[in-house]
Formats: C-alpha cells, structure tokens, sequence
C-alpha cells in the first residue's frame, strides 16, 4: 500500500536500488562495501541453502523487471537440480528498448548491487558462471562492470571457493553489437555463444537448455539488483511493498517492491526515479518529470520504453503496476515512459515506431520481417500524403497477421503501439489521408 | 503412439513425431516452406500454422508435439486466416516472376499460394528489391529477392554436411542468404540446396534458362556415377537429358546425392551417341546398317569366334550393365565357351557420405551373378560397354571383340565388325544391386537419348538364338525369373513389378 501523503505532495520517492546514486565513487568495492555490499551475499551463503534462497525469492513476489514481469522466484525454480551440466546464470543487459535507460543508472552507479544479485541467483540455480550480456552502447557500464567483477575477484567475492565454501563461480562481461533483438532472452543466448542474435523456438525454455545447451537463469540487471535487499530483510517485507495482488484473482501477483521508473520525451525533467508501485503515469509525468515542455501540452504517453500500447492524456491516473496497465489494455513495459506532447504528429510517429521494429527485426519469421516493414511503407505513404482511406484498414487488417504469428515478441512490440495510436488518434490518420494531394495518392505502386 | 485427430481425423503419432510428420505420413497436406524431414526445426517460415482446440492462438503443425486426445484443425477459419496471412507476407516482397523463373511448376510457394493465398495482392506500396543473380560457387546462383528466408540451405550445410558455407546475413527485410567465404563449396553436394530451395532462390547454373518444366518428362531411376545408386528423378526433353535430382529414399540416399553424380550425364547427351546398327564393309570402313542385318552378320561372325582360338570366346560387360542383360551375356558366354566377366572402375573418393569407391554401378549384382571381375586388359569376343568410365580405350582395344554394344560410336574398337547401339541407363529398364546389396531399378526415360534403340535385352536374345537354334527366348520377365531363383539373391528385396516408372526399394 502506497504511503500516506498530504494531498499535493508529490508521490514518495524510494531510495533502495537507487540509494548509492550519485554517491562519490559509488562504483568501487571500498564505498559500496561501506554502503552494505556483498552481506546479503555473505549472509545467504552462510545461512541459506539455494532453495531457501529461491523460496524467499518466491515469497517476495519480485516480478522480472525487463518488461515481461515474469516471477523471478518461478523462474529459478524451472532450473533442474539433477543436471550434471554446469549451470549459468546470464544478466540482460542490453538495455535496448526505446526511451529506457534505468539499467544503464544501476550499471553505472552501483554494479556492486548487480553483481552481488547475479552471485546470489547464481547461488540459488548452482550456476559456475555469470554472464554480463551488456548493450554495447553502454561502454561507461561495461567499465564499471568489468571493475566491479575485478574487485570483487579479489575480495572473495568471486573465483574458486568463494568465502571458504566449496561455492566456485566466475562473471564475465559480454557486450552486445547493436541489436535489439539480442535483448530478447534467447537471442542473447545465441549472440552469446557467437552466432546471429535469432531467437529460438521454444520449448526448450533456457531453463532446461539456455547458454551453451545448458540449464540457464536469465535475468534483468534491476531484478536481480532487488535480491541482495530481499535477503537482507525478508521476501515478506519485500512482498509489503508496491500493488498488493487482486485478491479476487489467486492467480494474480501483483506489483510487490520498488521499481525505478524513467522519464523521456517531450517532459522538462527527464530522468530515473525509484518509487514503490503505485505511483500514477500522470504524478511521475507531470510530477517528477514536471509535464510537457513550456507551451506545450501532453498528448500520449506510453508507458514502459516503445513496446506498449499508448495512453492518451485521459488514461494518465492509472497507476504503474504490472496489473493495472494491462487491465486498462496497456503495459507496465520497463516502466520508463516516453512522452509526447500536442505538437507530436501521431502519423510521423508511428512511421518512426514502425521503422524502429521493421530495422530491429531479427528477419527470421515471416510475419515480423516482412510485416513490420509492409507497416512502415504504409505509414510513410500516409504520412508523404499519398495515403488513401483503404490504407487505414489495410493496417487495421495486418495487425493480426503479425501479432501473435513469430517466435518471440518483437512483432507484437510493433503491432501493440502501433495499433493503439492509430486507434486512439484515428482523426489525425483520417485528416492527413484526406489532404493527400491527388496527383500523388496511391504513388510508386509496386 | 499418441492419438489425435487432425481435421476428425484419427491419428497416430509416434513418440517424437511432430503434428506436421504425423500429417503427412498420412496424407493430410499442411503447407510448409522452412520445415523439412531432414534438417532440424527452424519454426520460421510459419506458413504451417493450425488451429489446436482450446487454444485461441494458432500454432505451428513443425513445432507442435502431439498430446492424447489433441484435436487439430488445418481447415479452420483461425487455421486458414493464419496461413493466408502469412501467404500475403510471403508474397508482399515478392518478385512474382514466374513467368522466367525456373522453379515454376515445381513451387511450393506457388502451390500454396494457389491453396491458402489470396488472389489479388493489397500492397500499394514498393516491394523491397535485393540482390540478385549471385553466384554461390560456380554451380548455383542466387536471387535474393525469390528467396523467402527459410533458411533450408543454410541448415543444410550446417547439418547435414557440416560445411557451413551458407549464412544469413544481414537483418530484418533485407535479410538475404551469403556464402561464408568467397570462392566455391568445399562439399561435394552443394547442389542439394537447389532440390531443398522451396522456392526459385536457389537455381543450377548447369539446367537454368534450359526447358520449362511442363515441356519435361520425368522419369524415377537411380543414378550410376558410382555404387551407392542414389535415387534419383531424371528430367528430359526431346531427346536431351536436362538434369536429375535426389529421389527419397531413407535406406540409400536419404534425400541427397552428390554433385558430380548429378552433373554426370554428359555421355548421355553425346553428340557421337550411337544411334543406329553399324557394320564394317569390304574396305573396313563403317557404315550404317538394319538391325537385321547387322544381327545376321552378328550371328555369323559369333559363330566363327567360337570356333577360333584367339581366346575371344568370353564376353567383357560394363559395370553398370543390368542384372538381366549380365545374365543374357552369361547365357551368351556359356554358349561360346567362354566366361562372361565385368569391368569397372574403382575410385579413391569415398568420403563416407554418400560417394562409394565402387563405380561399376551393379558391381556387386555382377559378383553375385557369378561374373568375375576383370583387374587387366584381355580378349572377347563381344564387348558392351555403356560408358568409357568403367572401359577405357585401352581394355576396349584389348578385347579385340567383334560384337560391340556401344552407347557411343566414340567406344568402338578397332577390331569392331558389328556394333548396335547401346543405351545409357537413362535409357534403359533394369535392375542394379548397389553396393550395400539394395536391388534398385533404372528405368528408361521417354525422352532422353536417341530415338528408336531396341533394348540390349532384345538382341541379345536373338543373338543367344542364332548361336543356339534350342535357345527359346524368355523376355526379361523370364530373365528376372531365373535371377530371383537363383541363390545368391535369396532374401534379396526386388522393386515390386513395374507398371510405370521404376520403384526403388524402400
């Protein structure tokens, strides 16, 4: 349950990932140690087994936050325990999605916290290795990352017999070459071992059969920088925290914790802030990142990086949880919000989001490779005035051969905003279609 | 076995077996471009979606394990809308050049767009353009913009040959296939990526541009280049044999056969082809002649060898003559005191694949007739030779024979009074044992070869018969008969009966 507040009060911020941001220094061993590092790693070696570990992981609720929001403690416990292969523990982060850059504030700040939560899940699968898959754009966060390991080699924290136990696993940096699609799970694990970022089909899950054919763990940087706090005071102190679940539903898990949420687009204070869930899109956007630039008013929002489907200005009190923003047909995504204000043409935008997906798409499905680029070429007609009025149900009627039709989620990424905006602002697709220029409606028809 | 039932239709799968596998075997058409027998799941094309009941999303029939009780639907509207979906993206970027593409009647892309497609197309917009007429090696070429990215070729020498010249590269819609490293294929069978290519990406830069496939006969048969007898189909027109490509067969070749098998027909395509009955006339020079006439002066110059002492009595067959005409040659031989023998080539160019170092192609039918092999030059009285492979010029010459059955007027020797001409096993019926002891077929293609060759089979009877007045001819019925009774072929599996075509032994 959100914290009591005066009315006017801006929604509380939280500092727990983000409490060593903007610290001196904050990166070495020597300040994160002083801050509380590596106990939680300590503490879970020494007192917990791996299923306790993973149990208390379960009891807290924590949902993946890359996007998905898939149950972290769940997760762990698909790894097999009976498997003679070495098990592997791979971070994501190769933070790609548009208008997301929270994992890069965590890298950066505090890879202490991510690797001590990536040494703890590789404590709670028996994985030997932690893999870094970092977005090559990153390179001040491979830095620090690569230090951090090094540090953390030589405080025991990492190598062969960490801590006096038989407990042996070693981290390494990968960094990606530009991708998108390597951010998704299974496509990192191919660029991983060398070859084209192609998601795989599944099953298997990388659980059973991940890096290198063997049991694997993949998790966001910001999920597994909760861990080391989950340890520290209890799942269930965790699982108070953020959305409780709909009791109504016993499937539901609701939004438990904190979450860093961003900013980004036409705002006056972009930026990265921790909040425990709760906080509407309409109090961090105008809140936090204090509305639309001078002159200027909010159009749309969409809510998590580029892959949900939008807001409109009216829809800005719902609150960012998992839940809550599916139900209202949404997303939480990565919880970073991309803003647009009225001066945003929604045709001009869709044609970029379109272009986005149609580049980023991996090639390998039908529907995704040669969808989101039959989309683009749509939208850019519309946009060049040469769209005719069948061109909005030509879209209308593609969405559903791509969403749902490919291997991974890149094509629905595309279709979900894409759909939404030509939905929800169907008027300004119906204006510009009606002052296409006749002479060059139709056009270059191939 | 796992039951279910596809389109109401009772199932069984076995355990492993996809739901596209099981469809298949019986007899239940889903489309599939990306998806084949011998090579690992990619799951990409997603043309093979249908429709699970209870599930409201479609899934892909290559992926989809079969659990007890599943009910599939192939002809759904959730099954149809997914596969005309997809049809419309694969065609979107298209070039829809069928009209100069060499794969058109023989394209699945066109076969299921004509199935589950639409007919008109709804893009108003550029289609995307790659590259095109690329050169994968100096045997297959490449166009880009036909290429539908399924990605066949690729795990074709990724899996099967483990070469891995092909690649993807590139990303999203201008994702194309490229050769890993300049130059040529280190594989022997890079040309199976034509055969595997479901579409006209991939194209023989030996048949392309040659015939429309509808002006082509197509005739089952087995390949002769060595003994392994990889099935194949011939593809011929007006006399000219165009190409061949692998036939199934999972005891033999699986789905494959290797390049220079495949590009091995040119004595077939001979301009020097022996078309016609010859005979040396008074000043030693050939002229042509009736069959005939060309049989009574066969008859007498055989009766004559038989009475010499030149040692010529045997007769010399060619390797990858048939079981029946090596047991009418036998029949010969025993009528004029002598031994009916064979030759043929012996390479160094197994690999352990498919390639044998046996290139007498019924080798061992001719061991197991009971013909022994020749290992140096020596006399006879009639020599057949199908191909200088298995007899070069200098056994030829030291046959001395005076009967010739020749495919090539090229393959005569000098001491040849008589020749009929010969055909190549494009142009034949028979029967070949290769070299793991299948018992395959060859079969004459209608339109390869030149016209009017009366079979081997038939003059060597009326050979046997002028030498022999008791012989009574048996047709190669007959001969097939005595082959089967004989002991060294009890047990052994032979083609069932021919009624059309030939039928390799599964």
């Amino acid at each position: 349950v959100p914290s009591p507040r005066s009315p006017g009060a801006l929604y509380p911020e939280t500092k727990i990932l983000s409490r060593n941001f903007g610290l001196d220094r904050a990166w070495t061993l020597e300040v994160a140690r002083s801050r509380g590092a590596w106990r939680s790693f300590e503490k879970a070696l020494r007192t917990m087994t791996p299923a306790q570990l993973t149990d208390e992981v379960k009891r807290s609720r924590l949902r993946g936050r890359g996007g998905a929001g898939f149950p972290t403690g769940v997760k762990w416990g698909f790894v097999p325990k009976d498997s003679p292969k070495p098990k592997h523990v791979v971070v994501n982060a190769d933070e790609s999605e548009p208008g997301t850059f929270k994992d890069r504030w965590l890298m950066e700040w505090d890879p202490h916290l991510v690797l001590e939560g990536a040494a703890l899940a590789a404590w709670a699968v028996g994985a030997s290795r932690i893999w870094i898959y970092v977005r090559g754009e990153y390179p001040l966060s491979i830095a620090r990352l690569e230090g951090a390991i090094e540090e953390a080699r030589r405080a025991g924290f990492l190598g062969d017999g960490i801590l006096g136990t038989p407990f042996s696993c070693e981290a390494f940096v990968h960094p990606g070459a530009g991708a998108y699609i390597c951010g998704e799970e299974t496509g990192m694990l191919e660029s991983l071992e060398g070859k084209r970022g192609h998601p795989r089909i599944k099953p298997p899950f990388p659980a059973v059969e991940g890096a290198f054919g063997c049991p694997t763990v993949i998790n966001n940087v910001e999920t597994l920088a909760h861990v080391p706090w989950i340890v520290e005071h209890g799942g269930a102190a965790f699982a108070a925290q953020g959305l409780a679940p709909d009791p109504k539903n016993p499937r539901a898990v609701g939004s438990a914790g904190t979450k860093l949420m961003g900013v980004s687009g036409s705002v006056r204070r972009p930026g990265v802030w921790e909040f425990e869930f709760g906080i509407t899109v309409r109090e961090l956007v105008e809140g936090y990142a204090q509305g639309a630039l001078p002159g200027r008013r909010i159009k749309a929002v969409i809510p998590g990086g580029l892959s949900m489907p939008v807001l409109t200005e009216a829809e800005l009190d719902l609150p960012m949880g998992f839940d809550e923003l599916a139900a209202a047909g949404s997303g939480l995504g990565t919880a970073c919000a991309i803003v647009m204000d009225d001066a945003c043409d929604m045709v001009e935008a869709s044609e970029n989001i379109a272009h986005f997906f149609a580049d980023e798409s991996c090639g390998q499905c039908t529907p995704c490779r040669e969808g989101c680029h039959w989309l683009e070429k749509i939208y850019r007609k519309i946009n060049e005035g040469r769209g005719e009025p069948a061109d909005l149900e030509l879209l209308e009627s593609l969405f559903p051969s791509i969403e749902g039709r490919t291997i991974c989620a890149l094509a629905d990424a595309a279709v979900w905003p894409l759909r939404s905006i030509l939905r929800k602002f169907r008027a300004e697709f119906e204006a510009k279609v009606a002052a296409a220029a006749p002479a060059l409606v139709g056009g270059e028809r191939g | 076995m796992t039951r279910i039932t596809i389109d109401g239709r009772p199932v069984e799968c076995r355990p492993g077996q996809t739901v596209i596998a099981a469809a298949k075997e019986n007899g239940i058409g889903i489309p599939n471009y990306c998806w084949h027998p011998g090579l690992s799941i990619a799951g990409n094309c997603r043309i093979c979606m249908v429709e699970v009941e209870g599930n409201k999303k479609p899934q892909i029939a290559c992926k989809l394990l079969p659990t007890e009780g599943m009910s599939v639907l192939t002809q759904s509207a959730l099954a149809k809308e997914a596969q005309r979906g997809t049809m419309e993206m694969l065609l979107v970027n298209h070039p829809l050049d069928c009209p100069i593409c060499d794969q058109a009647g023989e394209c699945i892309l066109q076969d299921f767009a004509f199935a589950v497609g639409q007919g008109a197309s709804r893009s108003t917009t550029e289609k995307t353009h790659g590259p095109k007429n690329v050169p994968f090696g100096s045997k297959i070429v490449y166009d880009s913009e036909r290429c539908i990215k399924c990605t066949r070729c690729v795990r074709f020498t990724d899996e099967v040959t483990k070469t891995g010249e092909l690649a993807m590269g590139n990303r999203s819609d201008h994702e194309i296939v490229v050769m890993t490293a300049k130059g040529e294929f280190t594989t022997g069978y890079a040309m199976n990526v034509i055969d595997l290519c479901p579409v006209g990406a991939l194209t023989s830069r030996d048949f392309r541009f040659k015939s429309r496939l509808w002006f082509m006969d197509f005739t089952p048969s087995v390949c002769t280049s060595c003994a392994r007898g990889c099935n194949v189909t011939i593809g011929a027109r007006q006399g000219k044999f165009l190409r061949m490509a692998p036939r199934e067969n999972p005891e033999v070749n699986r789905w494959w056969m290797c390049d220079a098998g495949r590009l091995d027909y040119a004595f077939v395509n001979s301009p020097t082809r022996l078309a016609q009955p010859m005979a040396r006339d008074e000043s030693g020079s050939w002229r042509e002649t009736t069959w005939d006439d060309a049989l009574d002066r066969a008859i007498a110059l055989l009766a004559s060898a038989s009475r010499d002492a030149t040692g010529r009595a045997g007769v010399l067959a060619d390797g990858n003559a048939t079981l029946e005409e090596m047991r009418l040659l036998q029949r010969m031989a025993s009528r004029l005191g002598g031994a009916a023998r064979f030759a043929a080539r012996v390479g160094s160019d197994a690999d352990g694949f498919l390639i044998v170092n046996e290139k007498g192609a019924n080798a061992k039918g001719a061991e197991r007739l009971g013909l022994e092999r020749q290992r140096a030059p020596a006399p006879a009285a009639v020599l057949l030779i199908e191909r200088d492979a298995n007899l070069p010029a200098s056994w030829r010459e030291a046959t001395g024979a005076l009967v010739v059955f020749a495919a090539d007027a090229a393959h005569l020797p000098s001491s040849a009074r008589v020749a009929f001409p010969f055909g190549t096993w494009a142009e034949r019926d028979g029967l070949l044992v290769n070299a793991d002891g299948f018992v395959q077929e060859i079969a004459r293609s209608p339109d390869a070869g030149p016209e009017g060759i009366v079979p081997a089979l038939e003059i060597l009877e009326d050979l046997i018969a002028g030498i022999d007045p008791a012989y009574e001819p048996a047709g190669r019925a007959g001969v097939l008969d005595e082959i089967r009774s004989l002991p060294a072929f009890a047990g052994a599996r032979f083609p069932a009966e021919r009624t059309a075509g030939a039928e390799a032994v599964r």
